[in-house]
Order: C-alpha cells, then structure tokens, then sequence
C-alpha cells in the first residue's frame, strides 16, 4: 500500500496510457483500496457525464487560399524596406550623373556644387587689394561722406532760418487788428452799453413769453384731446354695460318662461293623472 | 482519419488534397473552438483562420505524424487570441443573451434527440448545458487540455507538442481541470447520485 499515484498517473491510467509496471501497480493499488476504487469511479462518471455534450454539426466553408504558393520577395516587409531604400540611393546616384554634382570637403567646410567645377584655388590664394589701398578706399569713402554730410547740415540750417523769418513775418498784421478792437472797446460810452444790455433784455423777454403761450396753447388742445377720448370710452363701457344687463335680463325672461312652461306641464300630467286615479278608483267603487 | 499521402499531396500544393484535409478536419476544429467558446461565430471564425493558416503553412510541416497536433496548435493559438480581444472588448456574444438551444430552434428540430423520450431529452440537454457552462468556468489551460482530451481525444503525448508544455504537466491540468469540474457540478448539485439514472 505505499504506491501513492500522482495526478499524471491517475489521468494516464484513466485514459488508458499507463503501461508496463506503473500500471500493474495501479491495478494493485485498485483491487486493494476502496478508496482509489471510488475516485476512479468519480472519474469515470465524469466522463460519462462529459460524453452528453454532443458536437455540433457544421458544414466545412471553401476555404480560399491565395494560389500563388511562391511569394514574391516584395511581399516579405523587410525586402519592401531595403528594396525601398536601394531604389533611393539609386535615384540620387541618377540625378547626381546628370547634374554634375559634387560633394568635397576642405578646411572651409563642406562643398555641394552642381555643374562643372571651377579653377579657384590659386586665386582664393592670392588677396586681391593691398592693405595700404583698401585704407585708402576707406578713408576716401570717409571724406566723401564728410563733404555730403556737411553740405546737407548747411542746406538745413537755411531752409530753418528761413522759415523763422517767414513766420514771424506773417503774426504782425493780427496783433494790428487786436490792438484797433481793444481801442474801439475803450472808446465806447456808458449809454451805448445799457441801451445794449436794455435791447438784450427785451428780446430775451419777448423770447419767452411766446415760448410760455406756445406751450399753454399746446397743452390746453392736449387736454381736450385727452377729455374727448376719456369720454368716449366712459360712453363705450356704459353702452357694453347696458347690452350686457339687457343680455343677462333677456337670458332670465327665458329662463323664466322655460320654468313656467314646465311647472305647467307637471301641473297638468299631475291633474290628468290625479283625474285618471280617481276615474279608476269610482270605477272600482 | 486522413492518410499521410494526402498531407504529402496537400503539402505539395494540391488545392483537392487540401480542401479534402479542410473537409475531413472542420467539423472537429470547430468542435473545439465552439467548446471552448460556447460561441458559434467566433468557432467560425477560429476554424476559417485556422485552415487558411493550414494551407499557407503545411509546406513548413516536417513530420506529417505530427499534422493532428500541429493543426490543434495553430487552433488553440487563434483561441487564445480571439480570448485576449474578446477581453479586450468585455462583449457579450448574442448567444449569451438568447438562448440558442430553445426548443422551437432550427438546430433542435434537427438534432438526434428529437426521437427520443422527451423528459429524457430535456435531462441530457440540462445536464450538457450545465457542463458547457461548467466547461467555460474552468482556466483557459485546463479547458484546452480537457477539451482536446476528452472531446477531441488527443493523446496527452500530442496535446503536449499542441501545447509546447510537458506531458506531465498536461495530466497534471486534466487532473485539476476535471477535478474543478466535480466541484462545479456538486455546486450545482450534480452528483453520481442525483445524475445516476439519467446516464
């Protein structure tokens, strides 16, 4: 009893895939333990319980395949990639041929230059000016701009003095003119101011008063204005107030005679059948 | 169930030799995919991958012994990425929703059961639909291995090459994997003895 199976060799006993001595020894074990026996059994009802679920019937779809079994090297991604990159280097190759270009470098840097190149390394060797006539060139540059620049100072300085004296030429006339009005004002005598001031008043007041009978005029057309319409309504409202009453009188005539027609009514089935009760109960008599 | 010419034949580019492996191998590779599922439209889709992926590859097969596990291999490897976006997307499949066993289904009326006793009929779908629904409880590597053990009858040899893991290690999965589904079933009160005369 010291065999103990493990889960592989319970699964491998289970579906029949254990061999040789593992499997003697488990029959052994089996025919000896209940309790391996009732595990088995587990096991087995299981199985038995798994075998209801049936498979499902299905019906196989064509299944379409691409028929070129080779595969061209452009369709792996990585020959896409290097091909890629091959076509490139191969396209400025071309166009490099085609517009001569070049690529050098040298102390100054690097070059790309297109078209045929040019013989220009013993020039660039030799300077062109010497330093004693490029300081020349400055300073005749120099003096030329002193002699402009001076020149054009001297212009300026006119044109501003000129027009110093222009103006001051074109403020007398206006202090002239000023000086005869504060003369004419001194001169003026104390009678001819009042009877200003009396005419001023005068016209002020004139300038009122059609102002305050403008005003009254309009507001008294106003407030009749007002009036009439204030009166026209009250009329309105007291002829819808006596078409309402009259309406509310007519509804209760009505009413009134609807009532009247009615009471005669029941008055007279009351009589008739009073009269009939009293024919039946004299005949009875 | 097939013979080794006609994965040689298929091997070498025979469109009827393949169709005739696509033909004779569907309904098992959709057998495995639905059961792992429960889903019809992704076990279509499963199968349908997994023969175009047969066809382009079975040139790259050396041991043509080795076709049934290697076929399994590329089903189960298209089952575990249907699983990643199926997480991925957290969906219900519509199957899920409405019952698709339903007595008055296409599939019912065409099934084998339909001439049998019906209380019996309606006991053994109970119980199938009770161990499907057990069957998706389970992990993913102990459905695999059961339902390629049980359902599909893989040797543990061949289900350790599908699966790229050691023969001890598949048992030791069946083990657990069957053991898991005893205890879903007593949850459920499925029992030797209450399932006892249905069987």
């Amino acid at each position: 009893m010291s065999y103990r199976p493990n889960e592989a060799d319970w699964m491998a006993y289970l579906y029949g895939e254990l061999e040789g001595v593992e499997r003697e020894r488990m029959e052994k074990l089996l025919s000896e333990s209940t309790e391996a026996r009732m595990e088995l059994e587990n096991f087995r009802m299981l199985q038995k319980m798994l075998q209801t679920v049936e498979d499902k019937e299905v019906i196989a779809p064509p299944i379409v395949v691409d028929g070129s079994k080779e595969r061209s090297l452009w369709s792996y991604p990585y020959a896409k990639t290097i091909l890629s990159i091959a076509a490139s280097i191969v396209l400025l190759m071309v166009v490099g041929r085609f517009t001569n270009t070049s690529i050098s470098t040298d102390d100054t840097g690097l070059h790309i230059s297109f078209g045929e190149p040019k013989q220009r390394a013993s020039n660039a060797a030799e300077p062109l000016l010497t330093q004693a006539e490029v300081q020349q060139m400055i300073n005749a540059s120099l003096s030329q701009n002193n002699t402009v620049w001076e020149s054009s100072l001297a212009e300026n300085r006119q044109q501003i003095d000129a027009s110093i004296r222009k103006s001051l030429a074109s403020a007398n006339p206006s202090r002239e003119r000023l000086d005869a009005l504060v003369q004419q004002v001194a001169t003026a005598s104390r009678e001819q101011i009042q009877g200003y001031v009396v005419n001023l008043q005068n016209e002020n007041m004139k300038m009122m008063q059609n102002y305050m009978q403008l005003t009254s005029t309009e507001q008294k057309d106003y407030m009749e204005d007002l009036l009439v319409d204030f009166s026209k309504y009250l009329q309105q409202q007291r002829n819808d107030d006596l078409r309402l009453l009259q309406t509310k009188i007519t509804d209760v005539e009505q009413n009134n005679n609807l009532f009247k027609a009615e009471t005669e009514q029941i008055l007279t089935s009351l009589i008739s059948n009073g009269t009939s009760n009293y024919q039946r109960a004299g005949v009875r008599n | 169930m097939h013979s080794d010419s006609l994965i040689l034949r298929a091997r070498q580019g025979d469109k009827n030799a393949q169709g005739k492996l696509v033909q004779l191998w569907y309904k098992r590779i959709y057998n495995f995919a639905y059961k792992f599922f429960q889903d019809h439209d992704l076990a279509m889709e499963v199968s349908q991958k997994t023969f175009i992926s047969m066809c382009r590859n079975l040139e790259g097969l050396q041991d043509t012994a080795r076709f049934k596990s290697w076929l399994y291999k590329i089903a189960v490897n298209y089952c575990r990425e249907e699983l990643r976006k199926r997480k991925a997307s957290k969906a219900v499949p519509f199957e899920f929703v409405v019952n698709p066993e339903a007595e008055n289904s296409p599939r019912w009326e065409g099934s084998s059961l339909r001439h049998e006793n019906p209380e019996r009929q309606f006991q053994q779908r109970e119980l199938s639909d009770i161990l499907q629904q057990a069957l998706l409880m389970l992990s993913e590597e102990q459905r695999e291995v059961v339902i390629m053990k049980e359902y599909e009858g893989l040797k543990f040899r061949e289900i350790a090459e599908a699966l790229n893991i050691s023969e001890n290690t598949v048992k030791s999965r069946m083990y657990y994997g069957l053991d898991g589904l005893k205890k879903i079933l007593e949850q459920k009160n499925i029992t030797k003895e209450t399932i006892h005369y249905e069987l």
